[in-house]
């Protein structure tokens, strides 16, 4: 009862960062929603096996983004689903529609990225030092660096494209 | 837009999204349902029903393995119930290796590399079966006309309804193979794409 609770207290405390990955990895709502009723069920699922030995933050974009990478994989095939009545929350007042607009614009350029390089940025523009990037995706620290040059390049190049 | 201008945005979000939390306890939990996740388990069950086919034919097929009384019958017989027994064994194992990634404990990076390699080597055997097909649609011919209706087709030959189904078939096959190939070889390159740049 109190793994539940805990449970249920730390997807609240980091319902951000789930429509943040979700969004990054999906072209339409269904798919987010889809990808985010996923990652619930797979933190649930390794949540006992999480001994804190890392940040909790660490422990869920681990899971997130190779359940992210497991979704690309698997959704190609068409299977019923099951969809839970629920609503994605809109990060951007409706009526700010420059900001909203922006935020479009900046998903757009992400999404071009290759797979490597989306889980990359998100971690970089979630604040993440290139340490902490390293531990979450299995890349050196220099690597990351030299990854992260090159897709600030590839951003540049792919904002004139839009 | 430059990088900094980007990290405002997000920060900017970030900060929204903290004020607008749209999950309850009960939504959270019943995303942690076994009913929602039934749907990936059921990404295999095509292949295990093709499988259970697959062998059920090629029992059927060893039972009545002495009606095939000549060494070219035989050796058809052997190719087609060593096809039905062995590609389903492969293609299953395959899927298992895709199904047991550890998505818990692996890295990011690890995962990638995981799906890629899973990937190529499914698609290296769809690919090695689109030739297989051809033969063993070729061995499966005079087998079941053996079985089924007691001629060998080799002494009496064949109608030629049955010659021009024979050409239809092979044709159909060949368009379908050349874009099945197509699919697979734009599939493992992209994954070979991946598994290069994980390299740099």
């Amino acid at each position: 009862m109190q793994d539940k609770a805990t449970f249920v207290a730390i997807v609240k405390e980091n319902e951000g960062l789930l429509y943040k990955v979700t969004r990054v990895y999906t072209d339409t709502q269904e798919d987010q929603k889809d990808l985010y009723q996923e990652i619930v069920y797979q933190l649930w699922k390794s949540f006992d096996s999480f001994k804190g030995n890392s940040k909790i933050s660490t422990w869920m974009y681990r899971i997130a983004l190779n359940t992210a990478i497991a979704y690309l994989n698997k959704s190609k095939k068409k299977v019923p689903q099951v969809h839970l009545e629920f609503e994605l929350s809109h990060p951007i007042d409706e009526n700010d529609g420059t900001t909203e607009k922006q935020l479009g614009i900046l998903y757009a350029m992400i999404k071009q990225l290759n797979v490597i390089e989306k889980g990359l940025i998100l971690l970089l523009l979630e604040g993440k030092s290139y340490d902490e990037i390293a531990t979450i995706t299995g890349f050196s620290s220099s690597n990351v660096g030299t990854r992260l040059s090159r897709i600030k390049k590839k951003l540049k190049e792919n904002v004139k494209k839009i | 837009m430059e990088l900094d201008e980007m990290q405002a945005l997000w920060e900017k979000m970030s900060e929204k999204m903290e004020q607008q939390k749209q999950l309850t306890d009960t939504i959270i939990m019943d995303m942690t349902q076994q009913k929602y996740t039934q749907k990936f388990s059921k990404i295999s069950t095509y292949e295990t029903i093709g499988a259970v086919i697959c062998f059920i034919s090629a029992i059927l097929l060893l039972l009545n393995f002495e009606k095939l009384d000549t060494w070219y019958l035989a050796a058809c017989g052997i190719f087609t119930m060593g096809y039905l027994f062995t590609l389903p064994i492969i293609v299953l194992r395959s899927l298992k290796t895709i199904r047991n990634l550890n998505i818990s404990t692996n890295s990011y990076k690890e995962t990638i590399v995981g799906f890629a390699k899973a990937k190529k080597q499914l698609l290296l055997i769809q690919k090695l079966g689109i030739y297989i097909n051809f033969i063993l649609f070729l061995a499966i011919i005079p087998v079941t006309s053996k079985l089924m209706g007691g001629k060998d087709i080799f002494v009496t030959g064949g109608s030629l309804w049955k010659y021009g189904f024979i050409a239809v078939v092979a044709i159909a096959m060949i368009f379908v193979s050349r874009w099945g190939y197509g699919c697979y070889k734009n599939i493992t390159n992209s994954a070979e794409t991946i598994l290069k740049e994980i390299e740099d």
